[in-house]
């Protein structure tokens, strides 16, 4: 694939230079004449009615100019569904975590504003709470929404082909049950919220997000303001993995303060509160039953799983559905069954995470591992006979088009010499294998659409106008290096403007790993549709055909004749000389089933494309003190096409390292009845550059027939292939199961004083 | 039974934050804080101030003198996003008060660029792909700064521990340390 220019190369990232001068603005970098700065009161008490909110001492500090409490606020309740509606912005009534917002200052400084909080009163009633899934589930639990009975937020239940059947024909059944607590997004940006009203009543607004339209939909619902006085506008973005995808109660309270005090208001996040009051991911127990062939295929599969949402519904039906719906892309199975639990617990909020499910996953891959070890069949052997592959219909009837599931198991295993290592390693070391798919986006019914434009100006450069938001992972990039492959410019001759709702046309935003896929086939179209104005006008010119007519090197020229040829900017000219100015519109819907549902239907065509990744590493593990080291790793992605392929290898060694090291060995949350013990770095252990082993990265490209150039998602396989290859090879290592994650030294050597008394040593 | 409570300070997440808070707001009204003047050498340039005594320097950087690339991720030492250099070494401005950096040179990172051309480290995490983010590029830049200009060729460990005071979570850190690599190759 030669033809193109910029596309399919290594492209310099077009932020990089603004982020390594500290010129890129974050939000809380921002500063407005006469800005305040706001700080929110929370929630002492896991579940406690509110009997008395008092702010009137709050009021009267010098420098505090203004209070709010949920009464300044309408009625309107967060929920990414109408059904699941159940969260307000600011609590009135009753709190169900402990740093549940409650009222918000906004004052002269930080200090001032801090002091008004110690002064607002609030008389609390304390109500029984609950803290895990098994007391939630009780029969005399407490109730922590009224609605919501048995304090059973979402059941996804999923059926399909004779399950029971299948397990009575298959030769090998197993039922293991695998358990993780919660865990952490940990972006490097603290979440902020900048907010001012005009006189004309407009709300200006700027926050990290995970898509901008996203975030103005429900600000408009609560202020009960039309969607174009809501400007949330452009900045950069200081990582997301999921968490960044919702409206969060800091951009209704600082527009709440602004528009009372009329004033430009900052709120910026403690990183405790960035771990509290924004998402986790999901504690998790998975229970899963699978019987296979004696070749190891499976016949059937059934897992239960239960997971602790935290006090508010959030994201609940797709983060509890997507677990599930990776491993049913990822393998084959004719028959499986799916009982997904969100449970309401009086802890923090719940929503949408990059490795979705690391109980879940890591399960299912362990105990294919365990099947083989039975019949005395190699991992690799177990996943290449179960893999999914291309034309095949998911159990819920999505229709995979392109898929490299195959292809990245025999590349990663070639390429970790897995024949030679597997079985023959020294003692204590270990090599792993897991495989994995991830969505290309999801039903957004009505929002699931990107439109772009582009202007030509005279010159011969352009300007991109697109909603795509960019979090960290390239999107911007990936924008500018299409619309310049299409027209035949350099990158420096466009300019993006993106993520501005006042500005820019809806999309569908970053975190359903569609960016590329629609946003880019939507500027992909604009740039064409220019393209073929632009021909129209040389051809004339060129005397030629518009259809023989292509753009490279700055110049519409005649294919095969380099010679004939006009720049640009003549052709941009000729046209303003005849009236004519020179734009373009392109808008791309995915073609997926309107009608699926996550909970009442979830059968049809969930995604238009599916990524697949196989990771595997090798590992060794101290004996005497459960330590682990990861020795190296070979990440394999079918991405599709790879764009922009360094830009790829950074999606896969970010994503090992999150899902993988960090994600298997150190990151998980404790909490002290409710109370989040280890809220920030200090205690919370992230990945460190010394921890890392040498990524070996396998790009796959099976050249999906709708994506941008073949393009789909890149990266998320990889992340939550990790966590399996991960659990894999440290259980390999040690030669017994360990089903607790992530798996901590103390679990390592529990793991092995017990494999030691079985065999009676 | 119903338990009235009457609440003090709701925010107590973080005993560590609120403590820090109870401690300093009474100060400065109680006790009547002043604010002292400060003479700080920031960049090649002089900057005298007039600033409360328990402000950070990583507060004043930004606050005072707009400079914001100096960004703030934990404000407790633990993740290295601060940094910045103190005659040379690197140091968490969220952890250094601002007054005691007074008489040392300190650079941040709208300091490495010259003249309109980028540092040679800088150029090298953007040819790199070293950046994703964002966020911990400045401190990131700052700290391969300080190793190199005291180890100019180190070894890959050598740089994967200077480092590891710097936490990115967007990168997995391959990019970055190849990027250290490659300026420490432009120098010989």
């Amino acid at each position: 694939m030669t033809q193109y220019s910029l596309v399919g190369k290594d492209m310099k990232r077009v932020d990089a230079i603004a982020k390594a001068t500290g010129q890129a603005l974050f939000t809380a970098d921002l500063a407005l004449p006469r800005m305040l700065y706001g700080k929110a009161l929370r929630s002492p008490y896991p579940h406690a009615r509110i009997l008395g909110i008092d702010t009137s001492r709050a009021v009267k500090l010098p420098g505090v100019k203004a209070v709010v409490t949920g009464h300044d606020s309408s009625d309107e309740k967060w929920g990414v569904f109408r059904y699941t509606q159940d969260q307000r912005f600011l609590s009135i009534d009753k709190v169900r975590y402990i740093g549940e917002e409650i009222a918000a200052v906004a004052a002269v400084d930080e200090d001032t504003a801090s002091e008004a909080l110690g002064l607002i009163k609030v008389e609390y009633e304390e109500l029984p709470a609950i803290f895990s899934v098994d007391d939630a589930l009780k029969p005399d639990a407490p109730i922590i929404h009224e609605n919501y009975q048995g304090n059973i937020n979402i059941h996804v239940k999923i059926d399909v082909g004779d399950v029971e059947k299948g397990f009575k024909e298959s030769y090998l059944v197993r039922e293991d049950t695998f358990d993780a607590p919660e865990e952490s997004y940990f972006q490097a940006e603290p979440y902020a919220v900048v907010a001012q009203f005009d006189n004309a009543g407009n709300l200006e607004i700027w926050m990290p997000n995970g898509g901008p339209h996203l975030k103005a939909k429900p600000l408009a619902n609560v202020f009960k303001m039309p969607l174009n006085k809501v400007r949330v506008r452009k900045i950069t973005i200081g990582g997301a993995f999921g968490g960044r995808s919702e409206i969060s109660p800091a951009d209704v309270m600082c527009a709440l303060l602004a528009r009372k005090s009329q004033r430009p208001v900052k709120i910026v996040y403690t990183r405790e509160e960035n771990t509290i009051a924004t998402r986790q991911a999901h504690g998790m127990k998975a229970t899963i039953r699978t019987g296979v062939d004696r070749e190891g295929r499976v016949q059937a599969r059934d897992v239960t799983c239960y997971m602790d949402g935290g006090a508010y519904s959030s994201t609940g039906p797709i983060a509890t559905s997507v677990p599930f719906l990776c491993m049913e892309q990822a393998y084959r199975m004719e028959n499986v069954r799916y009982n997904g639990y969100r449970v309401f617990t009086n802890k923090p909020i719940r929503g949408m995470y990059r490795c979705h499910g690391r109980a879940f996953a890591c399960g299912v891959d362990l105990q294919i591992d365990m099947l083989g070890e039975e019949l005395g069949i190699d991992p690799v052997t177990m996943r290449l006979r179960n893999a999914r592959q291309p034309g095949d219909y998911t159990p819920t009837k999505s229709y995979v088009g392109s898929c490299g599931m195959t292809e990245t198991i025999v590349k990663s295993a070639e390429a970790a010499r897995w024949k030679e290592r597997w079985g023959k390693l020294p003692p204590f070391h270990g090599i792993g294998i897991g495989c994995n798919s991830v969505q290309t986006g999801f039903p957004m019914g009505i929002r699931g659409g990107s439109e772009a434009f582009i202007k030509f100006n005279e010159d011969g450069g352009i300007t991109v106008i697109s909603g795509v938001v960019d979090n960290g992972q390239g999107n911007e990039t990936m924008l500018v290096q299409i619309a310049a492959e299409e027209l035949g410019l350099k990158p420096e001759d466009v300019q993006l403007i993106s993520a501005d709702t006042e500005v820019t046309p809806s999309d569908p935003g970053s975190y359903s790993m569609v960016s590329t896929f629609v946003g880019g086939n939507a500027v992909r179209l604009a740039a064409q549709d220019a393209k073929q104005k632009l021909f129209v006008l040389a051809a004339k010119a060129l005397e030629a055909k518009p259809e023989d007519l292509i753009a490279k090197d700055r110049k519409i020229m005649v294919k095969g004749e380099p010679e004939r040829s006009l720049s640009l900017t003549r052709a941009v000219r000729l046209g303003l000389s005849k009236g004519q100015s020179i734009s373009g519109q392109g808008a791309y819907w995915p073609k997926v089933d309107s009608r699926r549902e996550w909970v009442e239907n979830p059968v049809g065509q969930l995604s238009e494309a599916f990524s697949f990744g196989t990771t595997i590493v090798e590992v060794g593990v101290d004996p005497e003190t459960g330590q682990v080291k990861v020795l190296e790793a070979w990440a394999a992605q079918d991405v599709g096409y790879a764009l922009n392929p360094k830009i790829i290898e950074s999606q896969f060694e970010g994503g090992l390292a999150m899902g993988g090291q960090g994600g298997m060995l150190t990151e998980y949350h404790i909490l002290d009845r409710g109370r989040v013990l280890n809220p920030t770095q200090l205690e919370y252990k992230l990945p460190l550059a010394c921890d890392m082993p040498k990524i070996n990265n396998i790009i796959v490209e099976t050249f999906d027939p709708n994506g941008p150039y073949g393009a789909k998602e890149a990266g998320m396989s990889i992340a939550m292939s990790a966590a399996q290859a991960y659990s894999a090879a440290i259980c390999n290592a040690i030669g017994t199961y360990i089903h607790e994650f992530p798996i901590t030294p103390d679990k390592i050597l529990k793991a092995i004083e017990e494999k030691s008394k079985r065999e009676g040593k | 039974m119903r338990k009235l409570v009457r609440n003090k300070r709701a925010v107590k997440q973080s005993t560590k934050k609120a403590a820090n808070r109870a401690v300093k707001q009474p100060m400065e009204q109680a006790m009547r804080v002043e604010k002292r003047k400060v003479l700080l050498h920031v960049n090649r340039e002089e900057h005298e101030l007039l600033i409360y005594p328990h402000r950070t320097l990583a507060e004043v950087l930004r606050n005072e003198l707009q400079l914001t690339g100096t960004k703030q991720s934990c404000s407790e030492g633990a993740c290295g996003t601060c940094t910045i250099l103190l005659d040379g070494i690197p140091v968490r401005s969220c952890l250094l008060l601002a007054a005691d950096a007074e008489g040392k040179e300190i650079t941040t990172i709208e300091g490495l660029a010259q003249n309109g051309k980028l540092h040679p480290i800088q150029e090298a995490f953007v040819d790199h792909y070293a950046i994703q983010c964002g966020f911990c590029t400045p401190g990131m830049i700052l700290t391969a700064k300080a190793l190199l200009d005291k180890n100019p060729h180190p070894t890959e460990e050598e740089i994967r521990n200077a480092i590891s005071g710097n936490i990115c979570r967007c990168t997995g850190y391959a990019k970055i340390v190849e990027a250290i690599k490659a300026a420490s190759e432009m120098a010989r």
